[in-house]
């Protein structure tokens, strides 16, 4: 499904974010990655969104190679991935019914379509009670919900999760992670970045363990630090 | 944000275009003025028929002279009475002292002093028949000055505030688009196109420039009618103006508001379009 070759990312300030990096992730696959703070873990995964360039070697993305894809096709991609951040980056002003909606408005689905399936995705978060409500109205774990419900509304193949619990405290978070799961065994292949330690210990998923920008760990059923 | 972008548009093309007409308008009186300049010969009390009528002749053959006119003495003194109506000089007046004289009317104002020139002779003196020649020497002199300077520092103050409509039109709608990065970040990562962020932001810009710029032209409108056009016919009673070719006769305005209304819509649209790409590129 994920695929890099060789990838090494240096920023225009000639920091060097990634080195030399080979990782295949399979489709339905549920990986961690994980290390310190500038250790590379965002890079990775705006690497493969497109949202910054890639310096050397060629990712893959469901067989296609995305580094020399058109601009014009990179909404495409998107619409493929979908994204969790740590800060939510819901819109204040609108309801969790018209965050969800948005995001299919924005890429032309018809209104029958969102009537449809934002319902449907906001009681997969367990939210449909609350889809008349304010961000600023609910709590961090359920802002977090519904920026799950967003990514996920488009039933993309691949889920992208930056420190999605970086925000929340352990019971929310582990809230958060049987989602992801469950989004997870559905078929959606998930990579999250995190250095929460509880919860990737708890998990027992593959781990990636970045380090300066360089793969210094690549573990199945793994734990935070050996 | 919205209101704020057209409030923006509106004062600033308002300026422009208050600052168009007021000096277009300086413009056409001065051009007024100069078209009525004036060369009056006064002829001798004791020029001969003969003399009269071969120094009309001769001047109408100059291409210079758009039309000539006799003032008789008889003429003169009716129109020197009728200037000076209820005055207390008109009973000083014994007989009739006023010369007969040629008024010509020019073609080209500029070279008055050319022709002026021509009734005298070698040594300077008036030519025969005539008495003296008066045309408004420094007056004139001046008033071409003055037009050029002021056409000049017009002009410059024109594209200045031009350039600073276009700086503050475009930094409010870069702000109402920052207002919405967020918005935009979230469109772009969930995969909408370019053109579909840009179109409504564009349509925004152009609604704003264009919505303004009627604003300013309406305001522009009544202040043209109700203040610049009394303020014109006090300048023309002042100044004795014949005509002036200026705001109710002449279609110039009309064009000042169409361009103001097309200038507001582009810079709206290109401001749009220029501040977004900042944000586009996520």
């Amino acid at each position: 499904m994920i695929e890099f070759r060789n990838v090494t990312k240096i920023y225009a300030d000639k920091t060097s974010a990634l080195k030399n990096i080979n990782l295949t992730i399979k489709k339905g696959e549920f990986v961690f990655i994980v290390g310190p703070s500038g250790s590379g873990k965002s890079t990775l995964i705006k690497l493969l969104t497109r949202e910054i360039p890639v310096t050397n070697g060629a990712i893959y993305v469901a067989g296609r190679n995305i580094c020399n894809l058109k601009t014009s096709r990179v909404p495409q991609l998107r619409r493929n991935i979908g994204s969790v951040f740590q800060d939510f980056k819901l819109l204040p002003n609108k309801t969790v019914f018209e965050n969800i909606a948005f995001a299919l408005e924005v890429i032309g689905r018809p209104s029958y379509v969102i009537k449809l399936q934002v319902p449907q995705v906001l009681k997969l978060v367990g939210l449909e009670h609350k889809m008349n409500s304010y961000p600023h109205q609910i709590s961090a774990g359920e802002q977090q919900r519904v920026s799950i419900a967003r990514a996920f509304v488009n039933r993309p193949p691949i889920l992208l999760a930056d420190e999605p619990t970086g925000n929340l405290d352990p019971v929310t978070s582990e809230g958060i992670m049987k989602l992801l799961s469950r989004i997870n065994l559905i078929g959606t292949t998930v990579a999250m970045a995190t250095h929460d330690k509880n919860i990737v210990n708890s998990m027992r998923r593959r781990v990636v363990e970045l380090e300066e920008g360089e793969l210094i760990r690549d573990q199945k059923r793994g734990v935070y630090g050996i | 944000m919205f209101f704020t972008a057209i409030t923006t548009v509106a004062i600033t093309l308002f300026i422009v275009g208050f600052f168009l007409i007021v000096i277009y308008d300086i413009q056409g009186i001065l051009t007024s003025i100069k078209s009525q300049v004036e060369v009056a010969v006064y002829l001798k009390d004791n020029i001969t028929d003969e003399l009269k009528t071969y120094l009309e002749n001769e001047i109408k053959g100059w291409d210079e002279v758009a039309e000539i006119t006799f003032v008789s003495k008889e003429q003169a003194l009716e129109k020197f009475r009728k200037e000076n109506e209820g005055s207390e000089i008109l009973k000083e007046i014994q007989g009739n002292p006023l010369p007969a004289s040629f008024e010509l009317e020019l073609k080209s104002p500029e070279k008055v002093e050319q022709i002026a020139l021509r009734f005298l002779d070698k040594d300077g003196n008036f030519i025969e028949g005539v008495d003296e020649v008066i045309y408004g020497q420094n007056y004139v002199q001046k008033l071409f000055q003055i037009t050029a300077i002021t056409g000049s520092i017009a002009f410059l103050i024109i594209i200045m505030l031009l350039l600073a409509t276009v700086v503050l039109i475009f930094n409010t709608i870069r702000l109402s688009i920052h207002a919405r990065r967020k918005e935009i970040e979230v469109m772009k990562l969930v995969g909408a196109t370019n053109w579909f962020v840009r179109i409504p932001f564009i349509f925004e810009g152009f609604f704003e420039g264009f919505i303004g710029s009627i604003i300013s032209v309406i305001l522009l409108y009544f202040m043209a009618n109700y203040l610049l056009i009394r303020g014109e016919k006090a300048i023309v009673d002042t100044m004795h103006i014949k005509e002036l070719a200026i705001l109710g006769s002449n279609n110039v305005i009309i064009y000042i508001y169409a361009g103001l209304i097309i200038l507001g819509g582009l810079i709206g649209i290109f401001s749009s379009s220029f501040a977004l790409k900042r944000y586009i590129r996520v």
